[in-house]
């Protein structure tokens, strides 16, 4: 009888580990959009730079976008189905006017998660790059600069009403956006079924540049069941360690 | 009357042919990176923006690391009467140690003393693995510097810890007026220099302006020419 459960619990942790380990042959269609006065540009990230595996779940996105209306970005971005997306993204507004934008990133997830927990964090800079002596970010009508998307919907926001400003020629200021969900307990989340993302929603003054560092992660919560099973191998190995002694 | 004149026409192409002298060009962007992870592929292309500004973007790519950067840089001619560069750079160790890192842009070209530099450092750091990164540095994590030599240093022996995927802002640093004696006679750089953990990413947003100081003589003459002005009205 003993022998028989050992053997069941055995090919139960094989069965795990082939299911951990299988690779993704291709790279997820992490996508990009911007839009600024109602225009909108983007695409798959890979298609505007270069992206890398990893390791067995993990992609490393980088690459650059400059469209016809003066305004230029890049990305450098770590990005895991499992899910997370954590990197840095810059951009210039190389017009003569202050310009409103939304940038989204959004990533699809596998599996799908029924019930998660979540964090997220940010920070970033604001240069004067043309030296005119002044520049600002801030957000545009009141919003968040940085807001977490699941499956399209709101998930947690930060930096809310921000108004970071330079007033030095080529100056640069940083600012902390702050975070959620990285203390305890954890931030409980949505079902999330198909992606993930980070929307960026600022206002930036002319001929300046802004670059955020952020992540967000989510974490699936362990169902009732997948939480006997682990209390049950547990147990099981504790049994096999009794008789070895 | 008409001689005054005439002399001031003249001084003034002096003076705009003086400040043209000084050349940086677009052709002068010179990007380089070394690093303990190896030797790696350089890329840069460069695009015109303004008949005096070229904007940069590229990247390094070596085994499991890279640096991007998206860098404008703007020459030196007689009506900016400054140079510049200004830019972001993300550098990325996708590798499973500590790996340090050496980015350096440099504008070639010259400009006579004396002159007057500004700039402007601001960063975050990711740490994007599951164990406790760091970002540290040994002497100035970066540096702006003439033929060289330093002009000014910022983030001297940075040490900075980031829990895993965690943000950790490294703060701005803002210098101006800063005098310089020497003239530049090969090149004007911003270095960074850091050592990343892991699956540590640090990204940068920095600036290095210079501009000449006009000279004893180009202030007399300036000083000069609200007097022949006062002269012509009577």
């Amino acid at each position: 009888m003993k022998t028989t459960f050992n053997i069941s619990c055995a090919l139960l942790s094989l069965g795990a580990v082939v299911f951990d380990s299988r690779a993704d042959v291709t790279h997820p269609t992490f996508e990009f959009r911007v839009f600024e006065s109602g225009l909108a540009s983007g695409g798959e990230a890979c298609n505007f730079g270069s992206v890398t595996q990893i390791s067995a779940t993990e992609w490393f996105f980088q690459g650059l976008h400059a469209n016809t209306t003066g305004t230029s970005m890049s990305w450098a971005y770590l990005v895991d189905p499992d899910p997370f997306i954590t990197g840095t993204f810059s951009l210039t507004n190389e017009t003569l006017l202050a310009k409103a934008y939304v940038v989204d990133f959004s990533l699809p997830i596998s599996p799908a998660i029924a019930q998660s927990t979540v964090s997220g964090q940010m920070s970033g800079t604001l240069t004067d790059s043309n030296g005119s002596g002044s520049a600002s970010m801030t957000s545009t009508n009141g919003g968040a600069v940085y807001t977490a998307l699941a499956d399209g919907m709101f998930v947690q926001s930060l930096m809310s009403n921000a108004n970071q400003t330079v007033s030095s020629p080529f100056g640069t200021t940083s600012f902390s956006g702050g975070s959620f969900g990285q203390g305890l307990p954890p931030l409980a989340g949505p079902a999330i079924n198909s992606t993930i993302g980070i929307r960026y929603s600022f206002t930036l003054s002319a001929g300046d540049s802004v670059s955020f560092s952020s992540i967000f992660v989510a974490n699936p919560v362990p169902t009732p069941t997948a939480l006997v099973m682990g209390l049950f191998s547990g147990l099981a190995a504790r049994r096999g360690r009794r008789r070895s002694c | 009357m008409n001689i005054q004149n005439t002399c001031v026409i003249v001084a003034s192409l002096c003076l705009i042919s003086s400040t043209a002298s000084a050349g940086f060009t677009s052709s002068g962007a010179q990007f380089s990176v070394t690093s303990s992870v190896g030797s790696g592929t350089l890329v840069n292309a460069q695009t015109q923006i303004t008949p005096a500004a070229w904007s940069n973007t590229g990247g390094w790519t070596g085994t499991n690391a890279s640096v991007t950067w998206q860098n404008n840089i703007q020459g030196w001619d007689s009506t900016t009467s400054a140079g510049f560069t200004n830019g972001n750079i993300v550098i990325r160790n996708n590798t499973s140690t500590a790996q340090d890192f050496a980015v350096t842009v440099a504008m070639l070209g010259n400009a006579s003393a004396p002159l007057v530099a500004a700039g402007s450092i601001g960063g975050q750091y990711v740490n994007g693995s599951a164990s406790l990164g760091s970002l540290t540095s040994t002497g100035p994590l970066w540096s702006a510097g003439i033929d060289g030599v330093s002009v000014n240093d910022q983030l001297n022996n940075a040490l900075f810890f980031a829990q895993p995927y965690q943000v950790v802002s490294l703060g701005s640093f803002n210098f101006s007026n800063v005098g310089t004696s020497g003239s530049i006679t090969n090149n004007a750089s911003i270095r960074f220099s850091l050592r990343l953990s892991a699956g540590g990413e640090a990204s940068f947003t920095s600036v290095f302006s210079f501009q000449t100081v006009p000279g004893p003589a180009s202030i007399a003459l300036i000083g000069f020419l609200p007097i022949v002005r006062s002269r012509r009205r009577r």
